[in-house]
């Protein structure tokens, strides 16, 4: 009594031609490519949680989902963390409805199933009517199958055949480190998590974070136009600013500008850091590059703003719909007002009020809009901009292109493809 | 915040009638020049020492309720002061605020208003109930709900400034992909 439903697979080559830069719009829409993308995206990939942060003692606990699957992660009375299918063995009911909190167990409301932190099934009432062979043990929460932690940043994976976290992040994490690195004395989260739903396809918002520098002149121009100093835009140099933008081989992608002062930071956190000694601790390469600005996925979704603090999953919600989910990173070292300028810079421009965020929820939901359409849903995209023009320039590790690029979503898209085309390791239990 | 109103009703006197009516005029006036899009005349309401504050609202065990709304300093949907709102306001009207544009809908229904003496003199609590209705392009549709609460204080000339708002926005995940109005 193991086996899964089986549904068809569908080979999803014949939407790429990423060589040419083309790509076919019926993946974000089609429901069964989605379903697909649930079996062999989601659930082999290493998925992003929490922050470590939010669990200070045994019995802490936060809820969120791995794709559409709900998961506890909590901390056990041996402070280790470790996350779980939220539902009940016996009729599948979410056994935690908050969102995060503390606590000795989770009891299921339906029947008062009752599992302890560390998942054990520890209370089944009338348990003497169940037959002599029912064994409780095997009845707890269904586990992650690895679970790991990279510099405060929690992921797990259903997958036990997946490779530890550390190698599945890449050549990513010199780019990454540029956000997590900063303090010596690491990363924590504001308390609070913002949500809201946008009516698009997930990979909108991955592949934007991953490659997209080029929709910020036009997307973002009003937000722009009041940051700059002048109050009238930016100058044309830091419109036209140079940049690169990693594509790593298993689907993550950065993108930022090379400039020794180009940054859109709060003149608060600005002021607190010593660009000298980040000079000497994460190199010039780190700080005139990925930390200036910028934008980054790790593949599938999570991603991040290292100067805005802003990290966020995007939670699949169907092909039609996601949900963002977004914590405010603050360095552990920073003074309090620090870590209050780095809070409110983040919810003003990339909280759901946010003066950036409010017209990428607009693209997101109007390019899906237009997905549904026969013609409209199954056109070719042009994702050729700096087709060729990847390299390896010496300065920055592995393959970059220049910043104006959709480099990085083709890279992220072929990783998709490859992922849709691979068997996954619960395809291979045949009984 | 911290004061609430009086478990009997207030009296009904003339002073009472007069406040009550002037607050509940203002709100209508605030409601009309949200919906009209006319944020700079809007912001004039609001006193230059304004805290303008929508904490984030999550799900709680009932035994930890306490910390279902928020608290200050956590993350927030706005934490505003009258030169951020300024500036929020600015990008409006850059002309290139392509997620209002074209505009949307709005409607700002404000209810169920209550209002008492605050700490302070010259100082007033008010609370409301508000419903944002928005319709966007051609069929989208957002609904915000939830109540307010205002510190009001009288100005020299015999107006009122908002001088404090507190919003509970009544959602958890926002629904909605942005909110592009102010509650």
């Amino acid at each position: 009594m193991q086996q899964r439903h089986r549904e068809p697979y569908v080979d999803v080559g014949p939407y790429f031609d990423l060589d040419h830069g083309l790509i076919n719009r019926t993946i974000f829409s089609d429901a069964g490519l989605y379903r697909q993308e649930l079996r062999r995206v989601f659930a082999p990939s290493w998925l992003f949680l929490a922050h470590e942060s939010q669990f200070k003692k045994p019995g802490d606990f936060f809820t969120t989902y791995m794709g559409e699957d709900p998961v506890i992660v909590t901390m056990g009375r041996d402070r280790k963390l470790r996350a779980f299918l939220n539902a009940c063995r016996h009729r599948g009911m979410r056994v935690c409805r908050a969102d995060a909190g503390a606590t000795k167990a989770f009891t299921c409301s339906y029947h008062g199933w009752s599992y302890d932190t560390s998942g054990k099934l520890i209370n089944v009432p009338n348990g003497g009517d169940y037959p002599a062979h029912f064994e409780q043990e095997r009845w707890g929460l269904i586990e992650v199958a690895q679970l790991d932690t990279y510099k405060g940043l929690v992921f797990a994976t259903w997958n036990p055949e997946a490779p530890p976290l550390v190698e599945a992040l890449g050549g990513l994490v010199w780019y990454l480190d540029a956000m997590l690195e900063r303090d010596p004395e690491g990363t924590e989260v504001v308390g609070g998590v913002h949500k809201w739903v946008l009516e698009g396809n997930w990979k909108l918002a991955a592949e934007q974070f991953a490659s997209d520098w080029y929709h910020v002149n036009i997307s973002h121009a009003s937000a722009l136009m009041v940051m700059s100093p002048t109050g009238k835009g930016p100058k044309t140099e830091i419109v036209q600013t140079p940049g690169r933008q990693y594509t790593d081989p298993l689907g993550h992608g950065h993108g930022f500008p090379t400039h020794p002062k180009s940054r859109f930071d709060d003149r608060v956190v600005h002021d607190w850091y010593d660009y000298e000694a980040l000079r000497d601790r994460l190199g010039d390469a780190r700080v005139e590059g990925p930390m200036t600005t910028g934008h980054g996925t790790v593949f599938p979704n999570f991603s991040y703003l290292p100067v805005n603090g802003s990290i966020r999953v995007w939670h699949p919600k169907g092909p039609d719909r996601m949900e963002v989910w977004a914590w405010t990173l603050v360095d552990k070292s920073m003074p309090e007002e620090v870590k209050d300028a780095q809070r409110i810079y983040n919810l003003r421009t990339f909280g759901p009020t946010g003066i950036f965020e409010q017209d990428d929820g607009e693209n997101w939901s109007e390019c899906q809009a237009t997905a549904h359409g026969f013609v409209a849903g199954s056109m070719t995209l042009n994702y050729q901009m700096g087709l060729g023009l990847q390299e390896e320039d010496g300065v920055h590790p592995g393959t970059t292109g220049r910043l104006y690029s959709d480099g990085a979503a083709r890279g992220f898209y072929a990783r998709w493809r490859d992922l849709m085309n691979t068997p996954a390791w619960h395809e291979k239990d045949t009984r | 915040m911290t004061t609430h109103p009086p478990d009997t009703a207030p009296s009904v006197v003339d002073d009472d009638i007069r406040l009550h009516f002037e607050v509940q005029r203002m709100y209508a006036v605030e409601a009309q020049l949200l919906d009209q899009h006319r944020y700079a005349d809007w912001l004039e309401l609001f006193a230059d020492d304004l805290h303008y504050w929508a904490p984030v609202r999550t799900n709680r065990l009932r035994r930890q309720q306490a910390l279902a709304d928020g608290s200050p300093g956590e993350v927030a949907i706005f934490d505003e002061t009258k030169a951020s709102l300024a500036w929020r306001i600015r990008r409006f009207d850059s002309g290139m605020a392509w997620a209002e544009d074209p505009p949307s809908r709005t409607r700002h229904l404000i209810t169920n208003v209550l209002v008492w003496a605050g700490e302070q003199p010259g100082e007033y609590v008010a609370e409301s109930a508000f419903l944002c209705y928005r319709n966007r392009l051609e069929r989208e549709v957002d609904v915000y709900a939830g109540g307010r609460t205002d510190v009001l204080r009288r100005t020299e000339d015999g107006g009122l400034l908002i001088a404090r708002r507190t919003i509970l926005l009544d959602q958890n995940v926002l629904l909605a992909k942005n909110i592009s109005t102010f509650l």
